[in-house]
């Protein structure tokens, strides 16, 4: 025993065990986010329940959300009905059954003593709608311009008429997205540039004629606009669908209300994954619906991707300067040390903090100050002056400083001196030695400080939210209107996104698999983001390896 | 017979002291150099001949070094260095607070101990000297790139691929890429500091051939440990002790007739 502990050996065991330990724990949480998270988008199967509660008999359609095992006490104590159970624990499911406006709850728990038969349906329906969350029934006939047409066995019918009006209300989207913004905007433009003439007394009769002879060309075009639009939504909500529900009554839903509509128990493997991948890509692709707990997270994932961007194009030359400085030029004595220990305990300050910071010198001295100096036409509403991707990119840059000025010094101190004395004896300046032999030299541990700034700053939410997080932002701060990129908008971030679903959502049911979603593409948008930089840097030291590789 | 060849020396050593203005390449006055309160070079006088090969000598730690980088004013760059007395260059002294020190540097190239190639391609590292006074003509530098490997006696090696990166080179050819490299902006003073210690036999034996060949075109200084070298390659050597210039003399001299006894002791292998 004693030998085997001299040989080494447990040491090795000792270190490959925590080694083990994290691969497991970081390998498990990825595959937990990830089954959790994208089995959501899988079709699964619509159940149909016959269920005697309390002597009553009732029809249940839905999906079995989930399953647990439940103490038979407990459900005695709450009151159920527990007749015809034994045992110590009973299972219970939980039914998602939707159809949110006919129902008291969209969940239901039925335990199997009330279940009195059970089948799969091969017509179940499952109707995806803008409002309201699921519906579940059988579709009973299209109506198509007020005739109705029987429709039982060929779906063709409906999957036609429903792409009908979604593409009309793509359309209408699309118009009013764009063209309808443009005009709202170029309006707001013109009654800024008003205002900021009255402030500087320039204001003159004609230039008031002239502006409203501006804005009532352009509320002609409004109008041209928006009668297309409202006759778009028309066609739109022309034809409708009649399903039965689990209650039996007949429901008339406008397709205009219909998303997607797939039916689940008649799909096979191969329909199945088509419609998950598809299912996927809307919620990467589109926008969120109904307080954030349905539909998708372009938003979030842009905004996500484009903060950190705009972190990164600041954090970079601020910290790779100031670590020049520290290391190059700063004289080594215990002031520059101190400077240093209190960069490296930068790092350690709680992300609010920054939050507050942000908040108090960003937003409201720095905004409020650009305000009163560029935009004293808009106030008192502001425009730098709140909260904003700028201000939050500017508050994450000064978290990761540390980081990056850190494994900046640490990579100039790593060049070997022999190579700078070579560049000096050839009469090169010291600043002229730093950039073109010291800086590119150093420049895979640049790239590393980046990496893990990134990392950093793309996980954060605490001081995001003080400073341009919001739940819900209504437009991107990139879109095609002059000048294009927007830095004082507020906009939506994906660890934002999953606090707000997750913890603030009415329906928490509904919101959990979408917490594990939203999870996955945060963990994929870092791991994205951290690959590519990582990359770059591996090219980088190929480029520029030198001798003690 | 030993008090003989001290006189024959002597001769010698009055010859390099009282070298004319226009055969003198470099002349070090009364260097005292300290490194915080430790003195590294005590008093050193010499004068370094034009368009020959010297050679300092000694043992670790004897200030060889240390005297070579004043030259080029490489002690600079330590903090705690302070360096008193003169070297003149063009009987202008180098250590005068109005001269420029990159300005220095390019008339007084050097090589160090280890092959330093900068991480580019050959070419560049070849050409980084001039890049930095401005010169960015193809052409001019195309022709100084193969002017200066040809003195380097690496051309015929690396011509087909010159855009190579230069750490693919083995170390002899990266030490001539570094002496190209200094010789690419025509330096009148070339300093080497033990240039082959880190290199293979046949690779130092390629660069002592390149020293003599370059002797023709520049004042070369050498700091070597290995004395057969230094006999093999130099015309006048200096032997240091202990930041004392003990004997400076022709390298026939020294090497056959020492006149200091510490400089025989040390030349046939007594301490050092």
């Amino acid at each position: 025993m004693n030998k085997w502990f001299k040989s080494g050996a447990p040491w090795i065991w000792m270190t490959a065990g925590a080694v083990s330990i994290s691969l497991v724990a970081v390998v498990g949480l990825l595959i937990l986010i990830a089954v959790r998270g994208l089995s959501y988008f899988w079709p699964s199967e619509v159940y149909e329940f016959d269920l005697s509660i309390v002597g009553q008999q009732t029809t249940v359609i839905g999906e079995i959300y989930d399953k647990e095992l439940v103490p038979l006490q407990r459900l005695q104590e709450s009151g159920a009905d527990v007749s015809g159970l034994d045992g110590e624990f009973v299972e219970r499911l939980l039914l998602k059954t939707g159809n949110r406006e006919y129902v008291d709850l969209d969940f239901r728990w039925i335990t199997e003593n009330q279940i009195l038969s059970q089948k799969v349906p091969e017509n179940i329906a499952v109707l995806e709608r803008r409002t309201n969350g699921n519906f579940y029934g059988y579709i009973e006939a299209v109506v198509i311009d007020g005739e109705q047409l029987k429709s039982r066995d060929d779906h063709q019918q409906v999957f036609d008429s429903i792409r009908r009006s979604n593409d009309l209300i793509d359309e209408a989207d699309s118009l009013q997205k764009s063209e309808i913004g443009s005009v709202n905007y170029r309006l707001e433009r013109i009654r800024l540039k008003q205002r900021k003439l009255e402030l500087e007394h320039a204001l003159t009769t004609d230039m008031i004629s002239d502006f409203d002879a501006q804005r009532e060309v352009l509320h002609q075009e409004y109008l041209v606009y928006e009668k297309s639009l409202f006759a778009l939504r028309d066609q739109a909500a022309r034809d409708s669908l009649i399903v039965r529900d689990m209650r039996g009554e007949l429901v008339t839903i406008p397709l205009n209300n219909i998303l997607d509509i797939h039916f689940p128990n008649e799909m096979g493997v191969i329909a199945k994954s088509g419609h998950w991948l598809h299912q996927i890509y809307k919620f990467v692709s589109s926008e969120p619906r109904e307080a954030n707990t349905e539909g998708g997270v372009f938003p979030a994932i842009f905004g996500t991707v484009f903060m950190v961007m705009l972190m990164a194009v600041i954090v970079t030359p601020l910290g790779v300067v100031a670590a020049i400085y520290l290391h190059e030029y700063a004289a080594n004595n215990s002031f520059t040390k101190l400077i240093r220990i209190a960069v490296i305990n930068l790092a350690g300050v709680p992300s609010i903090v920054y939050g507050v910071f942000g908040l108090g010198f960003f937003v409201y001295m720095m905004g409020g100050s650009i305000d009163q100096l560029f935009y004293p036409e808009s106030l008192p509403s502001p425009t730098f002056g709140s909260p904003g991707v700028i201000w939050s990119a500017l508050t994450l840059a000064i978290l990761t400083l540390p980081v990056v000025i850190v494994s900046t010094e640490e990579g100039l101190s790593r060049i070997p001196s022999s190579v700078r004395e070579g560049s000096l004896a050839l009469g090169a300046t010291k600043a002229e030695t730093l950039w073109r032999i010291v800086i590119p030299m150093a420049s895979p541990a640049i790239m590393t400080g980046l990496i893990l700034a990134v990392a950093r700053a793309a996980g954060e939410v605490a001081p995001l939210m003080l400073v341009g997080v919001v739940k819900l932002a209504p437009t991107l701060p990139l879109d095609g209107n002059f000048p294009f990129i927007h830095l004082e908008r507020k906009f939506m971030h994906l660890g934002f996104h999953i606090y707000d679903v997750g913890f603030q959502s009415p329906n928490v049911e509904a919101a959990r698999p979408l917490v594990y979603a939203t999870s996955f593409l945060l963990v994929t948008v870092i791991v994205g983001l951290n690959l590519a930089a990582i990359q770059i840097r591996n090219k980088l030291r190929e480029k520029y390896k030198t001798l003690e590789q | 017979m030993i008090s003989l060849a001290a006189e024959k020396s002597n001769n010698k050593v009055l010859d390099l002291q009282n070298l004319s203005q226009e055969d003198t390449a470099l002349e070090v006055q009364n260097l005292n150099l300290f490194y915080g309160s430790k003195q590294a070079l005590f008093d050193v006088s010499m004068k370094i001949p034009k368009g020959k090969v010297t050679a300092f000598i000694g043992p670790s730690g004897c200030g060889k070094s240390t005297l070579l980088r004043c030259i080029n004013r490489m002690n600079d760059l330590v903090d705690i260095c302070k360096v008193s007395g003169k070297i003149l260059l063009h009987g202008e002294n180098i250590y005068d607070k109005s001269v420029d020190v990159a300005a220095l540097r390019r008339n007084v190239g050097m090589v160090f101990q280890r092959p330093n190639p900068f991480p580019k391609t050959i070419y560049e590292n070849v050409v980084y000297g001039l890049r930095l006074q401005g010169v960015n003509d193809r052409r001019s530098l195309d022709e100084a790139v193969e002017r200066s490997l040809r003195g380097a006696a690496l051309w015929d090696e690396v011509k087909d691929r010159l855009n190579d990166n230069a750490f693919g080179l083995s170390g002899g050819q990266q030490q001539r890429v570094v002496i190209a490299r200094a010789i690419a902006i025509e330096p009148e003073v070339l300093l080497l500091d033990e240039p082959t210690s880190a290199l293979d036999p046949i690779s130092t034996l390629t660069i002592e051939e390149l020293i003599n060949d370059l002797k023709d075109r520049y004042t070369v200084v050498i700091v070597t440990h290995n004395m057969q070298q230094a006999a093999r390659v130099s015309d006048q050597t200096a032997f240091m002790y202990m930041g004392d210039m003990v004997e400076y003399s022709d390298t026939n001299t020294l090497f056959t007739t020492p006149a200091k006894k510490q400089t025989e002791d040390y030349i046939t292998g007594r301490y050092g």
